[in-house]
């Protein structure tokens, strides 16, 4: 008789167990299946892209630099900056000064005082005839109204998307014409002979396969801002690509999710709707 | 005549004057040219000749990604070599220069290997 209650009490104890060991896989599966979210964007758009150059500016200096992408992107092409003028894609790789920027590199190398965009001359960049109101341009972190340019009032005829301006749309339209050469910086190069758009297999039935325009990317990255930094396999199939590494900044996630359009506006890169609820539907074209 | 003399003298010693004035003139000039060279503050661009041979070269090497596809892997393989036949000049820059145009030549460079590997690949 004892040993049966023995044994009865021995099973509760195993079940115990086995119910707090399920508890605590499950959970640690929400946890996971969480990290595969992208964080939604800053509410605000004009908030996207923006970068805090702060090497040396706050200790002792000006403070520090905000740099707005969306004001710079609708002028120039990514490839202009993170190519020839050597603006590196990690924080604190580039080792911007004001000595490189008064010796005509990094910000210097457009603003010298002497270049012009649209008929105005760029401002010189930490030059040393700049009075305090020419340094708080861009050395304006925490301070109010010293920006020339704010992006609702300089967005407002941009054609917008789900989130913010709509740079590849406003591109198409002709309504910004970034520009991809510097003079005395750039090399001078043929036009580039697009590759063909492939086809990205989705992992999950609910969502659809990626078509990748190599057309579009090219416009703003040539070809060496993504081959082979960012993707660096020549064999098809080697690399999964997925959410979670693009979450975690490669891949697709170099560039979006930080200043190309969110992660989370899935139907840009998605843009069929799930696998299951489009298997008979003839796959449209798409606009370029 | 002694007045003659006298202007004659005069003269003389304004020439010796005048000689020196420019003389040292002239030094001072040169001494803040050398300095206004050292201290440049040029843009990048015109601060380095675009007649440097390397950067000739570096032109003309770089000046092909875009077309990098349409090459042959034995093309690339030129382009390549010739990238790091540059490398060692680069390495000589300034330290800003350095960084710059290393950074560029590594892009550069990369793109040529990695069109050299997806065309081997497609080979094989």
């Amino acid at each position: 008789m004892c040993s049966i209650r023995k044994e009865m009490k021995r099973n509760e104890c195993g079940l115990l167990l086995l119910v707090l060991a399920c508890g605590v896989l499950s959970l640690g599966n929400i946890a996971s299946a969480q990290i595969y979210l992208p964080a939604a964007p800053p509410e605000q758009p004009s908030e996207y892209g923006k970068v805090i150059l702060d090497c040396y500016s706050s200790t002792g200096g000006p403070g520090a630099v905000v740099f707005d992408h969306w004001l710079h992107r609708s002028k120039f092409t990514c490839r202009l900056c993170h190519v020839d003028i050597g603006f590196a894609m990690q924080a604190k790789a580039t080792g911007i000064t004001a000595d490189t920027n008064r010796k005509g590199f990094h910000c210097g190398a457009c603003h010298d005082g002497k270049k012009s965009f649209d008929g105005k001359i760029i401002f010189a960049s930490c030059s040393d005839a700049a009075n305090g109101e020419q340094c708080t341009r861009c050395h304006s972190l925490g301070r109010k109204d010293v920006r020339k340019y704010e992006y609702k009032s300089y967005t407002e005829k941009f054609p917008k998307g789900i989130y913010g301006v709509d740079w590849q749309a406003a591109e198409r339209a002709g309504v910004i014409q970034p520009a991809d050469f510097l003079e005395g910086l750039s090399v001078k190069k043929a036009r580039l002979q697009s590759r063909e758009d492939f086809s990205v297999k989705a992992h999950y039935s609910w969502v659809s396969d990626i078509t990748f325009s190599h057309k579009k990317h090219s416009v703003w990255n040539g070809c060496e801002v993504c081959h082979p930094d960012i993707f660096p396999t020549t064999k098809k199939g080697t690399i999964r690509y997925s959410m979670y590494l693009n979450i975690q900044g490669r891949y697709c996630g170099a560039c979006h999710g930080k200043v190309a359009f969110p992660l989370n506006n899935c139907q840009s890169c998605h843009p069929l709707g799930p696998a299951w609820a489009t298997q008979n539907r003839p796959t449209p074209a798409r606009s370029e | 005549m002694p007045l003659q003399t006298g202007t004659t003298l005069s003269a003389a010693f304004m020439s010796k004057a005048e000689i020196i004035a420019i003389l040292l003139f002239i030094g001072l000039a040169g001494l803040c040219g050398v300095r206004a060279i050292g201290e440049s503050n040029l843009p990048a661009a015109q601060a380095a000749p675009a007649q440097e041979a390397w950067q000739k070269e570096f032109d003309q090497v770089c000046s092909k990604t875009q077309d990098a596809m349409t090459f042959s892997p034995k093309e690339l393989t030129v382009l390549i070599q010739r990238c790091d036949a540059l490398l060692p000049q680069i390495e000589k820059l300034d330290d800003t220069r350095k960084k710059v145009y290393m950074g560029r030549l590594r892009m550069c460079r990369g793109l040529y290997a990695y069109v050299l590997d997806s065309k081997r690949n497609e080979k094989k």
